[in-house]
């Protein structure tokens, strides 16, 4: 079991409640998969995993050590393990830096780690070229800046960057949801590709259920910062499925 | 095939004149009346050109040629004015971008009365009555949202409120594009709930635009592919989706992502078993 939350409660304001008790374990190489429309709490979740948001009710361990925002020292060890991808790439990468400087910030920042992907004594430049071949773009592209690139290819330097570390948990929000429908595809045959070499643990936050069927061996829906449902995939048309869950099957089901 | 046309454009062909380049050419498309018409592709391919083109939105610099038939007249051959008369309340448009459709500091109410007092002579009071109908016809409450700004609402209610305000100068044509791409998928299959509604009750054509092609097979009656700047393909959902003859309708089909198929995971389950 890598990632245990228990009892997590999340409460912005008095009135506003953004999660309500959710209990949750992930184990080490799974893909879950998070579905619910706007303001279920799905992203409030990624910000507590991550460590940007505080909470006060519940726990959240990862490999046993529990994940509190304010003590920095054990943050930085804990967010080399843990990276995360956004829906907007375009405010991900810097629009100032040409793309292989925003694709070695994170390895500048942990100067002490160096991938087992990348040999020894690399210059900058090939490092940022070996980062561009792993998530299939052109070598030729470390030299341009991120204006110059389409949403797919932003979004496939922004995988580079966060698996440049190589993280044991990739949290996704959204990834997909700006992009084409074929580029859709291709990123997230990406992501399976590079879960099945490096064995990490996706958590794949989505409303789109059928991105996650393709993806995620396992779902959570989440409404109104309950839980709902949590199945495997395979158990989709059980009868025992919350009555939400059935409807954004039905809204997604093609036939 | 096409019981009888509302709109049908032909051969339009548009050229941005400052790049020199062909942006769209060979349109031809046409819409019947009470049909849902879905047009679909992937960005840049021309989709929403086609659609601007046809309410003059389009940017000056572009050049149009070509011929777009409105019942019958040259909607890109009359004056602005005709233009606007003729349109106006002809023609309704929904932007993807539910943000724009209504001012922020106007409050809902007081721009539909304004939207439909241009194109209606009547008094305020019967422009609030037909405003607060179309409200509650899309499921609104509609005192509440006609007394609100845009930002007071939830985005699938603005989207409603959009509609709603089209709804207003009964349109023969409602453009959707993109319609529900911000939203997410229960509301916006709620907004997609109500244009069917609202097509079964006026009998008005709609104009699907969207990428998503699972969205065009479920709601649409015939659909267009489009893919840079041409239509490459064109027929009923069912063809489209399994007997497409194009290259590049199969790689979209290719892409559509299902859901795991009922009896493939009954199958499974009763070997394991």
């Amino acid at each position: 079991m890598s990632l245990v939350i228990e009892g997590l409660s999340k409460q912005y304001t008095k009135s506003i409640q953004a999660l309500k008790h959710i209990s949750l374990t992930v184990s080490d190489g799974e893909s879950i998969g998070i579905v619910g429309e706007s303001g279920s709490g799905k992203s409030t979740l990624a910000r507590i995993l991550l460590g940007l948001e505080p909470y006060k009710e519940g726990s959240v361990t990862y490999k046993g050590k529990l994940i509190v925002p304010k003590n920095r020292s054990s943050l930085r060890a804990y967010r080399k393990s843990v990276q995360m991808i956004f829906q907007d790439s375009t405010s991900t990468l810097n629009p100032k830096l040409p793309i292989w400087k925003s694709l070695l910030e994170p390895l500048d920042n942990y100067k002490e780690f160096s991938p087992s992907f990348l040999e020894q004594g690399l210059t900058k430049l090939e490092k940022a070229e070996k980062l561009l071949e792993i998530v299939g773009l052109d070598k030729e592209m470390f030299s341009r800046y991120p204006v110059e690139l389409s949403g797919g290819q932003k979004q496939r330097v922004s995988i580079a960057r966060a698996i440049s570390l190589e993280p044991s948990l990739l949290v996704c929000d959204e990834p997909t949801a700006s992009l084409d429908m074929t580029i859709q595809v291709q990123i997230l045959q990406l992501l399976k590709e590079l879960q099945r070499k490096t064995n990490m643990t996706i958590l794949f936050i989505s409303h789109d259920i059928r991105a996650v069927a393709y993806l995620c061996e396992r779902m959570i829906v989440l409404k109104e910062g309950l839980m709902v449902d949590e199945f495997k995939m395979a158990d989709i048309y059980h009868s025992d499925r919350h009555p939400y869950t059935k409807a954004l099957i039905k809204a997604a089901s093609i036939d | 095939m096409v019981k009888s046309s509302l709109i049908s454009i032909q051969d339009l062909r548009i050229t941005s004149q400052s790049a020199e380049k062909v942006l769209i050419s060979n349109v031809n498309l046409e819409i019947g009346k009470g049909e849902i018409v879905g047009l679909i592709g992937e960005s840049g391919s021309g989709k929403s050109l086609t659609a601007r083109a046809v309410m003059r939105l389009l940017p000056p610099d572009m050049k149009v040629s070509g011929k777009i038939f409105y019942k019958g007249t040259d909607v890109l051959a009359v004056n602005p004015k005709e233009h606007r008369h003729l349109l106006g309340s002809g023609i309704g448009m929904i932007f993807q971008d539910y943000r724009g459709s209504f001012t922020p500091f106007i409050k809902i109410g007081n721009q539909m009365i304004e939207t439909i007092r241009t194109h209606y002579k009547m008094t305020k009071n019967e422009a609030k009555s037909i405003a607060l109908t179309v409200l509650e016809e899309m499921g609104l409450e509609s005192k509440r949202v006609y007394d609100s700004y845009s930002f007071q609402l939830s985005g699938g209610q603005v989207q409603r409120a959009a509609i709603a305000m089209s709804l207003a100068l009964k349109p023969d044509l409602i453009i959707c594009d993109e319609m529900t791409t911000a939203l997410d998928v229960m509301s916006g299959e709620r907004v997609l709930d109500y244009i069917d509604q609202i097509r079964n009750k006026t009998g008005c054509s709609v104009l699907m635009i969207t990428h998503d092609l699972a969205l065009a097979y479920k709601r649409t009656d015939r659909m267009y592919v489009m893919n840079q700047g041409e239509i490459v393909e064109e027929g009923l959902p069912e063809q489209i989706r399994c007997h497409h003859k194009h290259p590049y309708t199969k790689k979209l089909c290719s892409c559509l992502l299902a859901l795991p198929a009922k009896k493939s995971i009954q199958k499974k389950r009763a070997y394991s078993v």
